[in-house]
C-alpha cells in the first residue's frame, strides 16, 4: 500500500474538507458564508480578520474559512493556504471597475504552490442587481479559459437571494471527492 | 506495609499530621510555580526590550550606510547599497525570529519600518544608480496610428477589459464625467437597482429612493445625498466632500476630507483615509419612509460612530484618521 493510498485512506475517513473563501472587499464572501449556513444576513459588517465555520453537507465536513478582502488583509491570505482543499473565489458581478484588479488577485494565487492542489470556484455573485455582468461576461473578464493549472468552474449566484449557492458548492465537493477520497 | 498503613490509619495524629505536611508541600510547590511564572514573564519582557534595541540599532546603522551613498562614486555606492540589502534581509530574519515576543502592534510598526527601510534603499539606488530607459521604438509608431484607428472602426463595445475601465454601460444606472450641475434620480429610476457615480467634480447630487448599492469613484468636490441603502456603500478616491446616505453597510477608501453623514445599520469601515469625519444621517425629503421599508434598514440602529479603521489596529488608541464632526459644526438643512 502506496503511502498516497493511505493518506486518501485516513481523508476518507474523516471525510472533511477545507474550504477557502476570497475575493475583493465589498463581494460578498460573509454574505455567502452566512446565507449558506442560513443565518441572518442583514447585520453583516465588513470583515475585520476572518470567519470560520465548519458546517455538515451531504455527509461532508466542510470547514470554511472566510478571510476579509481589504486591500489590507490581502497580504494575509496567505497565512490560510496549507492544505486548502478548495479555492471558492467570490466576485462583485456589479462592481465592473474593479475586475483588473479582481483578475490580478486571483492571478496571483493560482501561483501559488500551497494552492496548486486546489480546485477552483468562481461565484460570479450579486445576480440580483440589474448592472450585475454575467458569468460569461465575468469568465471573460477574469480569463479563466487561460487557467490549465487548476479544476475551476465559474457559477452566477446571489448570496442575498441565495440563488445558485447550493449549485456551487455541490460542483465544487463533486470535484475535490473525486480527487481526494478514492472511488470505491 | 500493610501492617503499618493499618497501624497508621488507625491512629488519628499521625494522619493529622501528614496532612498538614502534604498541605506545607503544596504550598511550597505553589509558590515555586508563582515564582517561576513571575521568572518567565519577566524573560518575556526583557525579550522585548532586547529585540527593540536590538531593532533600531541595527536599522540606524543601516541608515547611516543609506546616507553615505549620497555624493559617493559609483562603485562605493554599489558596495554601499549591497551591505544595506544584506543588512535589511538579516533584520528582516531578526524580526521573523523574534515575532512570538512582540503583540500584534509591535509587529505592525516594525514590519511597518523595515519597509520603509527597504522603499529608501529602493529610491537610494534609483537616484544613485538610474537604470537604463528602455523603451520600443514601434510604440511611438502605434500611438500615432491609434486615433486613426478608432475613428475608422470603433473597438467592440462588449470587449472584456474595455468594457471593465470604460464607461459604465447603458444598464448600470449613476452619472459620471460630470462638473459644477445639479444631478437628480427619482425613486422610479434607482428602486433596487446599483447606482454608480464616477469622475464628478464640484456637483450636487441629490438620490432620490433606495438604490440596492451605491458606488461612488474620484469625487471631488461634491455634495452628495441618497436615500436609504439596501446593502453597501463603496466609496474611493473621494475628497472634500460631503455625503449623506442610509445604508446596511459604507466602506470607504483612499478617501480625504470628507464629511459623512451616516446612518449605518452595520458597521462602517474605513481604508487609506484621512480627514474623514462622521455625524448622524440628517437629510430628509417627501416619501424618505417609504424608501426606508422598501430597503428593509432598521431606522433604530445606526452605529454611525463606530468606524473601524483597517489602517489602524492598535487597541485602545483612537485612530487619527477619522472623527466626530462636533454638534455645533453639523448640517441640519440641506435644501431650503
Amino acid at each position: 500500500m502506496g503511502l498516497l493510498t493511505i493518506l486518501k485512506k485516513m481523508k476518507q475517513k474523516e471525510r472533511e474538507m477545507r474550504l477557502l473563501m476570497l475575493g475583493l472587499d465589498n463581494a460578498g464572501k460573509t454574505t455567502i458564508l452566512k446565507k449558506f449556513n442560513g443565518e441572518d444576513v442583514s447585520t453583516i459588517s465588513p470583515t475585520l480578520g476572518f470567519n470560520i465555520k465548519t458546517l455538515e453537507h451531504r455527509g461532508f465536513k466542510l470547514n470554511i474559512w472566510d478571510v476579509g478582502g481589504q486591500k489590507s488583509l490581502r497580504s494575509y491570505w496567505r497565512n490560510y493556504f496549507e492544505s486548502t482543499d478548495g479555492l471558492v473565489w467570490v466576485v462583485d458581478s456589479a462592481d465592473r471597475l474593479r475586475l483588473d484588479d479582481c483578475r490580478r488577485e486571483l492571478g496571483a494565487l493560482l501561483l501559488e504552490e500551497r494552492l496548486a492542489g486546489a480546485t477552483l470556484l468562481v461565484f460570479a455573485n450579486k445576480q440580483d442587481l440589474p448592472g450585475a455582468l454575467s458569468k460569461e461576461a465575468i469568465r471573460e473578464a477574469l480569463a479563466l479559459d487561460d487557467i490549465k493549472s487548476h479544476h475551476w468552474c465559474v457559477i452566477g449566484c446571489s448570496a442575498v437571494t441565495g440563488e445558485n449557492l447550493l449549485a456551487g458548492v455541490d460542483w465544487l465537493l463533486d470535484d475535490i471527492a473525486a480527487r481526494i477520497f478514492t472511488a470505491d | 506495609i500493610r501492617i503499618n498503613d493499618f497501624l497508621r490509619g488507625e491512629s488519628g495524629g499521625s494522619t493529622v499530621q501528614e496532612r498538614l505536611q502534604r498541605r506545607n508541600q503544596a504550598r511550597l510547590e505553589d509558590a515555586e510555580r508563582r515564582k517561576e511564572a513571575k521568572q518567565s514573564r519577566s524573560v518575556a519582557e526583557e525579550r522585548t526590550e532586547y529585540f527593540f534595541s536590538t531593532f533600531n540599532s541595527e536599522r540606524a546603522s543601516i541608515e547611516e550606510v543609506l546616507s553615505g551613498c549620497s555624493g559617493a562614486d559609483r562603485a562605493a555606492v554599489t558596495q554601499k547599497l549591497e551591505e544595506a540589502t544584506v543588512k535589511t534581509a538579516e533584520l528582516q530574519k531578526f524580526l521573523n525570529d523574534n515575532m512570538f515576543v512582540l503583540n500584534q502592534y509591535q509587529l505592525k510598526t516594525s514590519q511597518a519600518a523595515l519597509q520603509k527601510l527597504q522603499a529608501s534603499i529602493a529610491e537610494t539606488r534609483e537616484e544613485a544608480l538610474p537604470k537604463k530607459k528602455f523603451a520600443f521604438r514601434a510604440r511611438t509608431k502605434a500611438a500615432d496610428k491609434a486615433p486613426v484607428q478608432v475613428t475608422a472602426t470603433p473597438p467592440p463595445a462588449d470587449s472584456g477589459s474595455d468594457r471593465a475601465d470604460g464607461p459604465p454601460a447603458s444598464e448600470q444606472c449613476g452619472f459620471s464625467n460630470v462638473n459644477n450641475e445639479l444631478l437628480t434620480k427619482t425613486a422610479e429610476e434607482i428602486q433596487n437597482r446599483d447606482v454608480l457615480l464616477t469622475h464628478l467634480t464640484n456637483c450636487k447630487v441629490r438620490l432620490f429612493g433606495s438604490p440596492s448599492t451605491l458606488h461612488l469613484k474620484h469625487i471631488d468636490g461634491c455634495e452628495i445625498l441618497c436615500g436609504p441603502v439596501a446593502t453597501s456603500v463603496f466609496v474611493d478616491r473621494c475628497r472634500n466632500s460631503v455625503l449623506a446616505f442610509p445604508c446596511q453597510q459604507l466602506r470607504t477608501h483612499n478617501t480625504t476630507d470628507t464629511r459623512v453623514y451616516l446612518h449605518v445599520t452595520s458597521r462602517a469601515i474605513i481604508e487609506d483615509c484621512s480627514g474623514v469625519s462622521f455625524a448622524p444621517f440628517s437629510w430628509s425629503y417627501s416619501g424618505i419612509e417609504e424608501d426606508f421599508t422598501v430597503s428593509g434598514l432598521d431606522r433604530d440602529r445606526n452605529n454611525w460612530s463606530q468606524v473601524d479603521d483597517f489602517n489602524w489596529l492598535a487597541a485602545g488608541l483612537p485612530s487619527p484618521n477619522w472623527t466626530v464632526i462636533p454638534e455645533e459644526d453639523r448640517k441640519n438643512t440641506w435644501d431650503p
